[in-house]
């Protein structure tokens, strides 16, 4: 209240004279107070005095006359005579009071431009303290003694100039001269029957007509927004509980007095601005539709109604139950999604639809209550329950909106909301336009001028005037593609993108962040070079996040818009994205769990699974995420959803094991991470001396590896922000780097090419980087079969891991025999020979440049399986898998596939063997078909037991997986026991028959009647059908 | 001094309407009666399609104002000046602006109501 200040020097005068009444005054009321009981004697004097002068009285005396009365009431009855002397010294008082305070008004009146004066006569009260006390006391001319015929007239005066001078300009600094002080009445709050507030109000207000000033409320206040009370107007509590007497809505007495400073905020109420036209956009505020997209389809101003056109959400078959009398069960939280109604589909259900028309004739299906039109709910609701502020809708929202085949008239009720949602400035100097109603459609120009409502053009084509003033609701942005622009509003704002197609007013963008198409409003976008990211995160939130929602789901965020992220769901198989705003995300999820694939092989994040079943299967990338046995795997070649994919970790295979190895030691997902890093070493030369050209896609998944170089390592920031720290590389994603440094507790990204890594990189690893995307996967791939043992089961897991990680050593060991094995190889698979890039069929370069060093050549055959691996028809790298190994059985063919020996242990076994079998646990293949290869009966055999290498036939498979098996090409030997893990299949050639070992076609036999690569070419005996059949799943039948 | 009240509203549920210069509340009916007794320049009850545009449907809360010169609301609402009777807090629109140059030729002072 700063005008008190003011108030002060200007009413000093008043001021003084006014306290000094007041102090009299107050002396007096505290008697009266003090006094009440048995006052009824000189009440009676008391009104009749008022009586007399009842015809000139203003309602200040009706006012005092009644609060006599409730004096009365209240006292009982009873001494006169301290009333009389009151009276007399009150009088003299109040007639003071009266002088001052219509001084008071007149000054008000005389100029709301000097509004301090007004309400300034409240100061001295609040000075003198009594403001406490005095909350009884009535204000301002309360017992006016004056003459009163002198006064009328001064206020019919005062009143009759009032009339036509009457100033209502308000402006805020004159509505805070009349904030209210103590000398104002009161507001109370009282209590009345829910929906019957106006009611009330207005029932308070009949009765004060019909009984005149004897009711000494002076308003009631009825809020639309508050239910259950009203508020009364009045000096006294006394007065409200009389004025409410014999109310039937108001029951209950308790009566709350509003504090001074709440007073305003009781009368403060939003004018609510509703332009509800025609095709304007709402929202429903309630309901089953609540927040749903809506379309104003008629506007009933005097019922405060509005008919919307809506994306019904109806559950036809429980409106089916329903209308058939049976019992729906109603389940809470399910509202069923927005679907365009579709009335042959309804029928079907035998629902009733009627045709029936509305008001305007216009045709309508209707259903139960519920009016339908091309699919759309038309459906009549309060003004109250939609919000027609500020609606935006989504172009998601719209395109859902418009009917299928509905096209130009969708297009132009979204233009309108276009318009409704445009600022000022929208357009400014050069934007270029296009014309898109009137006699000028079609018009495209520059802009020139803008003024308030027109916008003055430049026409593109010659022979119009210079300039054209278009209305601003005629024109929209133009553009063409290829221009580069930058979204200014609406969910992608701040993205920025090159068009490529422009729809209408609608652009399609390629975002320069996701590099996917964006549909924009041409509205919402400037031209612009600038290219940015957009925004990648919200809060704490970024983008591919793992995020709890709501209702216990998660998902990763794939998109952050501004308010809002798009999330895809942790739904295996089906690709569920929603639409999640900010608040709705409980929390991040970025636990380290790991869990077990389909062979229960663990998986933990960054490693490399394909996906082996469902929806999704064949891909492939590092697992990004993982959480209640759903991965979220980002396969950079997949494009939508930002290239993730999710899936149940049971669907899925690692392909290359744990990779996170070199990071963090000791952590629970790179238990292998000692053994591995010394096998890189290795393996690092003979990459070297390859070189070889980027093999396909399967290098991507294998990227990781060469990261792997270089994470872990300790690197230097030469640049940037973080110039000069140091810091342990935890990961590396394209270009950039994220490292932790050793100073702060902070994990920062930095540019790769700001970093040196001299600090522990060795120059190999750098270069090794370089090359590391077409590192092959080979170890880990190569071999299959472990699975067609039958000897995998419970106890295997456990043999598998641990046989793996030896095996991996040798895997990689340079010093493997090879060569001769190798050539023995290369004859045998001619076809995968020249599937692999490096080897070109027919090049002789090929075979020098494999023989000269055991090391060289060893790696090279992974690369050959890993160069399948890309490709779907993977499982053909089993057949060569085993080829590296060849020189382990030395009487062996060279190309059976059955050839692992299982267990490492095994005196015979050859070192390498094992890990083979080690390795397959990993295939991604194999896991792919578990109907993969079985040893079956009358298959042809080599047997490697320790002591003896043979040939055998497969009599009989046993319960335990192991066989009775008849050595000898033909059976005819001696019958031993072989486990699987000492046999293996032996490889069909061209022309022999053979048995089908896995696959649909499992236990046929037929005939190899040609080799492809990796596959065989099977005409079966049963069906003469010629299948091409993995040589995995082939094996030798033997004579019999 | 006391000025005649104005008509009280005869119902309380979507017929009302509220003056839109001084925002007095009666039904559509008595407006169309017997005008607005505040605003009689508007003339309504001689041409009832001035009911529709000096009227709105579109207010919010109703105040009942019994005493006008002494209450506190009615001077803080700006319609102290008034007679009594019912009155809205807030309406929603703005008079025409044909309307507003009525106003003006009467003199009578017009406030558009503040768009938030």
């Amino acid at each position: 209240m700063s005008r008190r200040g003011i108030d002060d020097d200007e009413f000093d005068d008043e001021e003084e004279e006014e306290e000094e009444e007041h102090v009299a005054d107050f002396d007096e009321e505290e008697a009266e107070e003090e006094e009440e009981v048995g006052r009824g004697g000189r009440k009676r004097r008391r009104s009749g005095f008022f009586d007399e002068d009842a015809e000139e009285v203003d309602d200040d005396e009706e006012e005092e006359d009644d609060d006599d009365d409730d004096d009365e009431d209240f006292d009982g009855g009873g001494g006169g005579r301290k009333r009389q002397r009151k009276k007399h010294s009150a009088s003299s008082f109040f007639d003071e009071e009266a002088k001052v305070d219509s001084d008071e008004e007149e000054e008000e009146e005389e100029g709301e431009d000097d509004f301090i004066v007004d309400g300034g006569a409240d100061l001295p009260e609040e000075r003198d303290g009594r403001s406490v006390p005095r909350g009884r006391m009535l204000p301002h001319g309360e017992e006016d003694h004056e003459d009163l015929e002198a006064m009328a007239r001064r206020i019919q005066q005062r009143y009759a100039r009032r009339q036509s001078d009457y100033d209502e300009e308000a402006t805020d600094v004159e509505q805070q001269a009349l904030l209210p002080s103590v000398r104002d009445p009161k507001l109370w709050m009282v209590k009345c029957a829910i929906g019957r507030e106006r009611e009330t109000a207005v029932c308070l207000m009949q009765k004060y007509i019909d009984k005149g000033s004897e009711l000494q409320i002076r308003s009631v206040v009825a809020l639309d927004h508050l239910k259950n009370y009203i508020y009364v107007e009045a000096d006294k509590e006394a007065h409200v509980r009389e004025a409410c007497k014999g109310l039937r809505n108001i029951f209950g007495q308790k009566i709350t007095l509003v504090p001074i400073r709440e007073m305003t905020d009781v009368l403060s109420v939003e004018s609510k601005a509703i332009d509800l036209a025609r095709d304007t956009w709402v929202r429903m505020k309630i309901g089953t539709y609540k927040g749903d997209l809506a379309k104003v389809v008629d506007v009933d101003n005097v019922r405060q109604r509005v008919t919307v056109k809506l994306i019904p959400r109806i559950d036809l078959q429980a409106l089916a139950s329903k209308l058939e009398g049976r019992e729906v069960v109603k389940k809470k939280a399910y509202v069923p999604p927005p679907r365009f109604l579709n009335v042959e589909e309804a029928r079907e259900l035998h629902i009733r639809v009627e045709h029936r028309r509305d008001t305007y004739g216009e045709r309508f299906d209707a259903i139960g209550g519920m009016m339908f039109k091309d699919g759309f709910l038309y459906k009549t609701v309060s003004i109250k329950s939609i919000s027609a502020q500020n609606i935006k809708p989504t172009f998601d929202e719209l395109e859902k909106f418009r009917k299928p085949g509905e096209n130009g008239d969708g297009d132009v009720a979204s233009l309108s909301t276009l318009f409704a949602n445009r600022k000022k400035g929208h357009f400014l100097k050069g934007d270029a336009v296009i014309v898109i109603k009137g006699d000028l459609k079609n018009l495209k120009g520059w802009v020139e001028k803008v003024d308030e409502d027109n916008i003055h053009i430049r026409p593109e084509i010659k022979g119009l005037p210079k300039t054209l003033a278009v209305n601003e609701k005629e024109l929209c942005k133009y553009f063409e593609p290829g221009n580069h622009v930058k979204v200014v509003s609406g969910g992608q704002e701040g993205a920025t993108g090159m068009v490529v197609k422009v729809e209408q007013h609608v652009l399609i963008l390629i975002s320069d962040t996701t590099k996917e198409h964006v549909r924009v409003f041409a509205d919402d976008v400037v031209e612009s070079s600038e290219v940015t990211t957009g925004i990648t995160s919200i809060g704490d939130y970024e983008l591919r996040d793992l995020v709890l929602l709501d209702n216990l789901s998660f998902g990763v965020i794939i998109c952050v818009e501004s308010e809002a992220f798009q999330v895809l769901k942790g739904v295996p198989d089906r690709a569920e994205v929603v639409l999640v705003k900010f608040r709705e995300v409980k929390s991040k999820l970025d636990k380290k769990i790991s869990v077990q694939d389909r062979f229960k092989n663990t998986v933990s994040a960054k490693d490399v699974v394909r996906v082996v079943e469902g929806p999704c299967k064949g891909k492939q990338g590092p697992v990004e995420h993982i959480y209640r046995g759903i991965l979220f795997i980002c396969d950079r070649h997949h494009l939508e959803h930002a290239g993730f994919i999710c899936v149940k970790a049971q669907s899925c295979v690692v392909v290359g094991g744990s990779r996170s190895n070199g990071d963090i030691n000791g952590n629970a997902y790179s238990r292998f991470a000692s053994l591995r890093t010394p096998s890189r070493i290795p393996q690092s030369p003979s990459r070297f001396s390859r070189g070889g050209p980027p093999i396909h896609s399967g290098g991507r998944g294998r990227g990781g590896r060469g990261h792997d170089g270089l994470t872990g390592s300790t690197v230097k920031v030469r640049q940037g922000p973080y110039k000069g720290y140091r810091g342990r590389v935890i990961d590396v994603k394209g270009t950039s780097v994220r490292v932790e440094l050793e100073s702060q507790m902070k994990v920062v990204t930095v540019d790769r090419n700001h970093i040196s890594d001299n600090v522990a990189v060795t120059p190999y690893r750098e270069s090794r980087y370089g090359m590391g995307s077409e590192t092959p996967m080979h170890p880990s791939r190569t071999p299959l079969h472990p699975y067609m043992t039958p000897m995998r089961d419970p106890g295997a897991t456990p043999i598998h891991d641990g046989m793996r990680t030896p095996m991996r050593d040798r895997a990689w060991n340079p010093y493997t025999p090879m060569s001769p094995p190798r050539d023995n190889w290369e004859d045998g698979n001619p076809g995968s020979w020249g599937a692999s890039p490096q080897y070109q069929p027919g090049s002789p370069v090929s075979r020098p440049y494999e023989a000269p060093t055991p090391g060289a050549g060893w790696a090279s055959t992974p690369g050959g399986n890993y160069n399948e691996a890309g490709t779907p028809r993977d499982s053909s790298a089993f057949a060569n898998a085993p080829s590296p190994y060849l020189p382990s059985t030395p009487g062996g063919q060279p190309l059976t596939p059955n050839s692992v020996s299982y267990l490492p242990g095994t005196p015979g076994g050859q070192p390498m063997t094992p890990g083979t079998g080690g390795l397959d646990m990993m295939s991604p293949v194999l896991g792919g078909n578990s109907e993969g290869p079985w040893f079956m009966p009358d298959i042809l055999v080599n047997v490697h037991k320790p002591g003896e290498e043979s040939v055998g036939v497969i009599r009989e498979v046993l319960t335990d997986g192991s066989c009775r098996v008849a050595l000898g090409s033909s059976g005819n030997g001696e019958t031993i026991t072989a486990l699987p893990s000492e046999m293996e299949a032996v490889v069909p050639r061209k022309s022999d028959k053979i048995k089908i070992m896995g696959g649909s076609l499992c236990g046929a036999t037929g005939k190899l009647i040609g080799v492809d690569g990796t596959d065989g070419i099977v005409k079966v005996d049963d069906t003469l059908d010629v299948k091409i059949l993995d040589l995995v799943i082939l094996a030798k039948l033997a004579q019999a | 001094m006391a000025s005649a009240p104005a008509q009280i509203p005869t119902s309380f549920g979507h017929e009302l309407r509220a003056c839109l210069r001084c925002r007095l509340v009666k039904t559509y009916d008595q407006f169309r009666e017997s005008g607005c007794e505040n605003c009689s320049f508007f003339k309504m009850e001689e041409d009832h399609e001035r009911v529709v545009d000096c009227t709105t449907p579109n207010f919010n809360g109703i105040i009942s104002v019994m005493d006008p010169t002494r209450s506190w609301a009615a001077r803080w609402l700006r319609i102290g000046r008034f007679v009594p009777g019912v009155y809205t807090l807030a309406v929603s629109e703005a008079l025409p602006e044909e309307m507003q140059a009525l106003c003006e030729d009467e003199r009578v002072q017009y406030n558009p109501p503040k768009r938030l």
